[in-house]
This record gives C-alpha cells, sequence and structure tokens, in this order.
C-alpha cells in the first residue's frame, strides 16, 4: 500500500523517479523498520521508486494512567499508584511526504 | 529538472477502518453481534465454537473460519448446521474487514457471528473487523507467561479465555499468574478459566453470550 501511493503521487506530478519517502509509523504496530525498508526494495525494484530512501519515523503512543494521570512508557506494566492505562496513537502508519524529481518543461505545464 | 517535495498524509490503514465501519453499521441495521475469537493455534477455538452451537440451539448462529490454506474447522463446524464460511487468507496471518464484509454478505439471517480469527496472538490485533466483542483464548499448555508476551492483544480484549486449565499441573502453569497478567494488562475484561474437555468455564461463556444478545435484542 506504501508503493502504490508513492506511485500514484510520482504519477501525477510526471515525476522521473522518487528520491525519499517519508513514514511515519506508530510504535504499537511493532513493525520492524529493517523488515518494513527489505520488503519495500524487493517490490519497489523496477518502478520509479526504486533508489528512494526510506526515512522510517517512529511515533510514540500517548499511555496515560487512569487514576493518577502520570505519563507511562509502556503498555507493560501498571502505573506505580495501581492504576490501569489508557492509550491513544501509536497505531497509525501515515504517508507524510514524498520527495522526487520533476522535469522542468513537464512541471510547467 | 528539479526536485520537488510533496506533503501527501495518507492514512495508510484507513482503509481496513473504513471497512470495519461498514461491518458494524451492518450488523447493528441487522440487531446482530459479531465476536472476534483470537488466539493461538490449538488453543482451543474451534471446539469453544463448537460447543457454543450445540448450547445456544435456539440462537442463529453464523460463523467466519479464518484459515491460511485448510478447510478443516470448517468441516468440523459446518456439520452443525449452522451458517459457516471459511476464509482461506494464503500467507495472510489475520483477517481483515474487507473480507469478514464479504462473509457478512452471504450471512444475511443471524443474530450471533461467531469469527474465529487466524492462529497467532499478533496479527489480529490491528484489524478492527467491526465486531463488537474480542475476545482472546489462550490455554495453559502455552506457558504461564503468554500472556505477559502479547501485551497488546489482551489490552484491547474485552474477554480472556484461560483455557485447559486441567492440564496446569502437568505442563508447570500458573493459572492464577496467567488471570494476574492480563487483569494488570486490562482492568475490564471478563476472565474465565475454561476446560472445554471437563466443561469447565464454559457456562460463564454461555452467560456472557446470553448477556450480549438480550442487550442487542432490546435495543432493536
Amino acid at each position: 500500500m506504501i508503493l502504490e501511493n508513492v506511485l500514484k503521487i510520482a504519477d501525477e506530478n510526471n515525476a522521473r523517479n522518487v528520491k525519499r519517502i517519508r513514514l511515519e509509523v506508530g510504535e504499537l504496530l511493532m513493525i520492524n523498520p529493517v523488515q518494513l525498508e527489505f520488503c519495500f526494495r524487493a517490490i519497489s525494484r523496477n518502478t520509479p521508486a526504486e533508489n528512494a530512501v526510506l526515512e522510517i519515523n517512529t511515533v510514540k503512543a500517548k499511555i496515560l494512567c487512569l487514576k493518577c494521570g502520570k505519563e507511562l512508557d509502556s503498555i507493560h506494566a501498571l502505573c506505580e499508584c495501581g492504576g490501569g492505562m489508557d492509550v491513544r496513537g501509536g497505531k497509525e502508519i501515515i504517508l507524510k511526504s514524498i520527495e522526487m524529481e520533476v522535469n522542468d518543461a513537464q512541471n510547467r505545464n | 529538472m528539479h526536485r520537488i517535495e510533496i506533503e501527501a498524509e495518507i492514512d495508510l490503514l484507513n482503509e481496513n477502518r473504513r471497512y470495519a465501519a461498514k461491518n458494524r453499521k451492518i450488523l447493528r441495521e441487522r440487531g446482530a453481534i459479531a465476536v472476534n475469537i483470537m488466539g493461538a493455534i490449538g488453543s482451543g477455538k474451534t471446539l469453544l465454537i463448537e460447543k457454543t452451537i450445540e448450547i445456544l440451539g435456539d440462537v442463529k448462529i453464523g460463523v467466519v473460519l479464518g484459515d491460511v490454506v485448510c478447510r478443516a474447522d470448517y468441516a468440523r463446524i459446518s456439520k452443525h448446521g449452522v451458517a459457516a464460511h471459511a476464509i482461506n487468507t494464503g500467507k495472510e496471518c489475520h483477517l481483515d474487514a474487507h473480507l469478514i464484509h464479504e462473509s457478512l454478505k452471504k450471512m444475511e439471517n443471524v443474530d450471533l457471528v461467531l469469527i474465529e480469527n487466524v492462529g497467532n496472538l499478533v496479527c489480529p490485533v490491528d484489524f478492527d473487523l467491526g465486531e463488537e466483542f474480542r475476545v482472546v483464548m489462550v490455554s495453559v499448555t502455552e506457558g504461564d507467561d503468554v500472556v505477559e508476551k502479547h501485551p497488546e492483544i489482551f489490552r484491547l480484549a474485552d474477554v480472556v479465555i484461560i483455557n485447559k486449565i486441567g492440564l496446569a499441573e502437568y505442563v508447570d502453569a500458573d493459572v492464577d499468574k496467567m488471570e494476574r497478567d492480563a487483569r494488570k494488562l486490562n482492568e475490564k475484561a471478563k476472565i474465565i478459566k475454561m476446560d472445554l474437555k471437563l466443561n469447565a468455564g464454559l457456562k460463564e461463556w454461555i452467560e456472557f453470550l446470553r448477556g450480549v444478545l438480550d442487550v442487542s435484542g432490546n435495543s432493536c
């Protein structure tokens, strides 16, 4: 789905090739960036995105104690006050932006 | 030639959420309840569904069965004379809302949809199917650290079933520890200690289903 969207946007902008792809991945999805990169390299071969730098930023979830409101680091444990947790975010994959090379002439059209 | 940067801001998981919302709407309109049963291979999901069908003979049940390749579960369930639909996911390790959407189209006249997800505790977590309740089933034979090893699926569950408790002493599993771990991660979930071979915990499970079916019936 990443590649599909990237190629669509590249095509809409008459890009020659894609230089950089910025992604935000929520930490709770537990996606291994190394594996994501490996898969992307495999499927983007022979497309305008094949040499693009894949920039993956991991976004933290906001985890708050339901009892005392303290911010917690992980979903593994209870808060020190014994409260449970409220978890927000950390589950998105956002295609933030794409850098690409376009022909000057085409861009003027 | 020059370089441009396009701000995209595309949420790539949105498509599943869109289908989940559609499924929820369809189920609500039909006055039906969907229960997503997740758990490892061999945790007892299919047997739980078989026993549920036997006991809830008066309820119109539909079953959706997710499996990687085989149709053995489908054969087990369809013997019981309920509407059953098998989904072979191939290499995909979870069901998604789009697959369920297709199943719901083929399953109109049911009040309770039991969805058996693909057997594992990792991938099904992030895919909302449009279900009303999420159930996680583990067995003591998976080791009593299975809950703490998979926090996310337990955190988001409405019901946690710890199955095969009759075997705990033979595999050195501490059932109370498993229950404590689940409670730590999830204050609200209903926790049921079960042994399907001994019919333990089954009453509690059926009471839970009867309860949610009553609520859904009254609201229509």
